[in-house]
């Protein structure tokens, strides 16, 4: 169980407080607590921003409306008041196509070395599970979906690339994800999607959302080029 | 002509005739919306922006123009008043040489040009009339890698002609730009920074090394980040870090051991440990660097960082 007694807060900034876990708490799901947590701080309104990571979160007050000390026990009445209950309710599971042909894959031949799979063993266990969206962020509606199965867990590049086309997926550590939009990144990249999951005319433009599956779909390089979205992705 | 075509035109008030290496709408940014993945964006050098609408006495939050290391040529298509603020590009009017922070009269048919800078590295013009442009989740500044706000989301193009429209000079806001404040730009920075959430995973030798040693900013450097480079610093054995919230100001610190600084379009969580955060005081400057600017980090404290942005 976490409790408020298992968080410390400390300083990330001057005008940033970091929330985190004194020690690892077995048996909850420790992204879906921050998860819950920060959408629960930010409904207060109180706050410029309230941004969780996979274990922590961070909490962005202002310095001209309150002194720190009283934005700090603000902060810890909040999370005494926080009453965590672990959702159960069904999820909506995203069907997202997806091509590993090499010539998007760029890391697929690290991967192969590495886990000594071939690439369609590495096709089938990365498109055979159903991913939970565990973290939305980076960039914008990027989502962080778990967990990968053990033999496709490899290490993120030492060096990240510059600009990534988008649409390219990722994997890194216990976790895959879809680069929305171009930019740096430091995934190991083992394909990409043609479904643009950000959509600025959208009123949200925000196609993944936080309690949503995931489910990939193998495409080939013809369905890639010829992809439309049709109604069946209802977004 | 029809009146609507009549209005338009009379909206359609500077020409772009060259756009300078990167000149993009912004203003102070997007508040609110990094648990979605929006970086804050707005101009990356806040404090030169607010100073050119106040001198202006617009809205502090007015969107303006931001020039990078080369600036664009404009063509006045009707008289306006405008300031320059942040880098020195040698600007001109027609063809007389003018100052950066002084508010200057143009007429129809004048030609402002923006040469460049050899230290900073971002200039920012701003009107009296204000820049039509899109907005995006409440704000208008351009964010190029998914091509949000601003423009069309992108950096202003030669033949392009922006709109304007006159608005109410009210300094509303009640925060004030001291122009005293104005650094002098050299190629040399010290920037105030407080340790960050992973500091500790910096081998202790590196640990002192960040605050001694001078790094130099490298050719990549943008909007997102400025990779630095100097003395390689290590991080302590293996480490296991999960992708983590950062700021703008975070200075991260990869495998290889050279520093990345997020600036204000970064992405807003991260896997590489945070070992420094820039002071909010500072954050201009990350906005100011140029390729082979020297730098290095003065460690405060909290205290100090909260008493420098309150005043």
């Amino acid at each position: 169980m976490i409790s408020s007694t298992s968080l410390q807060i400390s300083d990330f900034s001057e005008n940033i407080f970091l929330i985190s876990l004194y020690e690892i708490v077995d048996g909850i799901e420790v992204s879906h607590f921050f998860f819950s947590l920060s959408e629960y701080l930010r409904n207060s309104n109180h706050w410029i921003e309230v941004v969780s990571g996979e274990d922590s979160l961070i909490v962005k007050y202002s310095l001209f409306n309150n002194s720190k000390g009283k934005s700090q026990e603000t902060l810890e009445k909040q999370i005494k008041d926080f009453n965590y209950l672990e959702e159960k309710k069904e999820a909506t599971v995203l069907r997202v196509p997806i091509c590993y042909s090499e010539e998007f894959a760029y890391d697929l031949q690290d991967l192969k070395i590495q886990s000594s799979l071939s690439s369609q063993d590495i096709i089938n266990l990365h498109s055979s599970l159903t991913y939970k969206v565990k973290m939305i962020g980076f960039t914008p509606g990027f989502a962080y979906l778990g967990d990968l199965p053990k033999e496709l867990m490899i290490e993120r590049l030492a060096k990240p690339r510059v600009n990534l086309v988008p649409g390219s997926v990722g994997i890194a550590g216990n976790r895959t994800g879809i680069y929305t939009l171009g930019g740096p990144g430091g995934w190991r990249i083992i394909g990409r999607t043609p479904l643009s999951l950000f959509n600025q005319k959208k009123k949200n433009p925000f196609i993944i959302l936080p309690g949503m599956e995931v489910k990939f779909e193998p495409i080939d390089k013809d369905e890639f080029k010829n992809f439309k979205v049709n109604e069946s992705y209802d977004y | 002509m029809n009146l609507k075509i009549l209005r338009l035109m009379s909206l359609m008030t500077i020409k772009i005739i060259s756009p300078g290496l990167q000149t993009t709408v912004q203003d102070m940014g997007r508040i609110g919306w990094r648990h979605m993945g929006v970086p804050e964006s707005g101009a990356a050098d806040k404090f030169s922006m607010k100073l050119a609408n106040q001198l202006l006495k617009k809205n502090l939050n007015s969107p303006v123009l931001e020039c990078t290391l080369t600036g664009p040529m404009l063509k006045f298509l009707k008289p306006l008043t405008f300031v320059i603020t942040g880098a020195n590009m040698e600007s001109r009017i027609n063809n007389n040489f003018i100052e950066n922070n002084v508010p200057y009269k143009v007429k129809e048919n004048d030609v402002l040009s923006l040469s460049n800078c050899s230290t900073g590295c971002r200039s920012y013009i701003a009107f009296s009339e204000d820049i039509i442009c899109n907005s995006f989740l409440e704000s208008y500044s351009t964010y190029l890698p998914a091509q949000l706000g601003g423009i069309n989301g992108l950096a202003l193009q030669a033949g392009f002609t922006l709109k304007t429209q006159p608005c109410e000079l009210t300094l509303s806001r009640e925060e004030n730009i001291d122009i005293n404040q104005v650094h002098s730009y050299q190629n040399e920075w010290k920037i105030r920074v407080l340790v960050g959430p992973e500091f500790n995973l910096l081998a202790d030798e590196s640990k002192e090394t960040v605050f001694k040693s001078n790094y130099l900013v490298t050719n990549d450097t943008s909007r997102m980040g400025t990779r630095i480079k100097g003395i390689n610093l290590q991080l302590d054995n293996k480490y296991h870090m999960l992708s983590a919230p950062v700021n703008t100001g975070t200075i991260q610190c990869p495998e290889n051991g050279l520093p990345i600084i997020l600036g204000c379009d970064a992405q807003t969580l991260g896997g590489y440990p945070r070992i420094l955060q820039i002071a909010e005081i500072d954050h201009p400057i990350i906005g100011q660097l140029r390729p082979n600017d020297k730098i290095s980090f003065i460690n405060i404290t909290i205290e100090e960082a909260s008493k420098q942005l309150v005043f």
